[in-house]
């Protein structure tokens, strides 16, 4: 299922190392602290408890929400939008 | 049992319990599942390190526990099994119970796993120490510690070994098993790009 990662970090290192967790988890950037991507239950759960480990929960905020293929579909993009199939893994690489 | 060479961990049976593919890939094609790679695995060991170091002289009242030994190995060589305890409880009955941390959340049940760890758990205690156990305990560290009780009765745990002999047949004649019925576990297994 489709996940997005927002997140507001107050301390530089942290907010690398939530950065590059949601990279390792496979992630697109779709703007600078929000991050879009295919994750499963396990990988929701394991990447919550990564950020989990990282913020000050006193200050910072890390959001992770799921989204059904239906509402992906719904989204409507403005201004410098990102690339829907890419996201949705809906393009392929072709070999010939 | 026949005689057999192979020894085998509680982890290998829970492993052919998630699916017995797990241990063709693991034994007979020496493919690792690189687990060590995955960070709630990292964060399980880590829970397990300070659970060593911290509060080691602390008796569940509770339970009626009146003394425990800690990461105890274990093992059946009827069975051909093996494994470490985190905690073994001797309790104020006079029998004995494991008690395994999990670094998981409590989700209204006790997965199957879990329960065939413990019986297999409650065998081999029973046979090392001599004594009777009826029952085992299960602390899920992400629910705040909740401990659930679960029953032991004889015929789980002669189901329990029936599974690990599954298990060593496996290894021993190396033949390509049935992959599990559940294909939801499927979405998250390592080796599902090789699984055919």
């Amino acid at each position: 299922m489709l996940a997005w990662v927002v997140y507001d970090i107050s301390d530089n290192t942290c907010r690398k190392h939530v950065s590059d967790a949601c990279k390792n988890y496979g992630l697109y950037r779709v703007q600078k602290s929000v991050f879009l991507g295919e994750l499963n239950s396990n990988e929701r759960d394991s990447l919550a408890i990564e950020c989990e480990e990282e913020i000050d929960e006193d200050v910072d905020s890390v959001y992770i929400f799921p989204m059904d293929d239906q509402s992906f579909k719904k989204v409507k993009l403005l201004g410098q939008a990102f690339d829907k199939d890419l996201v949705s893994d809906e393009v392929l690489t072709t070999f010939f | 049992m026949r005689d057999s060479s192979v020894l085998i961990t509680i982890s290998d049976v829970i492993e052919y319990l998630f699916c017995p593919r797990f241990i063709y890939f693991i034994y007979c094609l020496d493919i690792p599942q690189h687990e060590e790679k995955r960070f709630k695995v990292l964060k399980g060991r880590d829970v397990h390190e300070i659970r060593r170091l911290t509060n080691t002289s602390y008796l569940r009242k509770k339970l009626g526990c009146i003394s425990k030994e800690r990461n105890v190995f274990v093992a059946s060589k009827e069975n051909h099994i093996k494994g470490i305890v985190d905690e073994v409880l001797f309790l104020e009955d006079g029998t004995a119970a494991p008690l395994e941390y999990k670094f998981a959340e409590y989700k209204d049940k006790v997965y199957m796993t879990y329960k065939y760890q413990l019986y297999l758990q409650a065998l081999m205690i029973s046979e090392n120490y001599d004594v009777e156990v009826n029952r085992a305990y299960i602390c899920y560290t992400r629910s705040n510690n909740m401990v659930k009780s679960i029953k032991i009765e004889p015929e789980d745990v002669d189901e329990a070994i029936k599974i690990a002999k599954k298990t060593i047949d496996i290894i021993e004649k190396g033949v390509y098993p049935k992959a599990t019925k559940y294909k939801s576990k499927c979405i998250d297994c390592c080796y599902r790009n090789i699984c055919v």
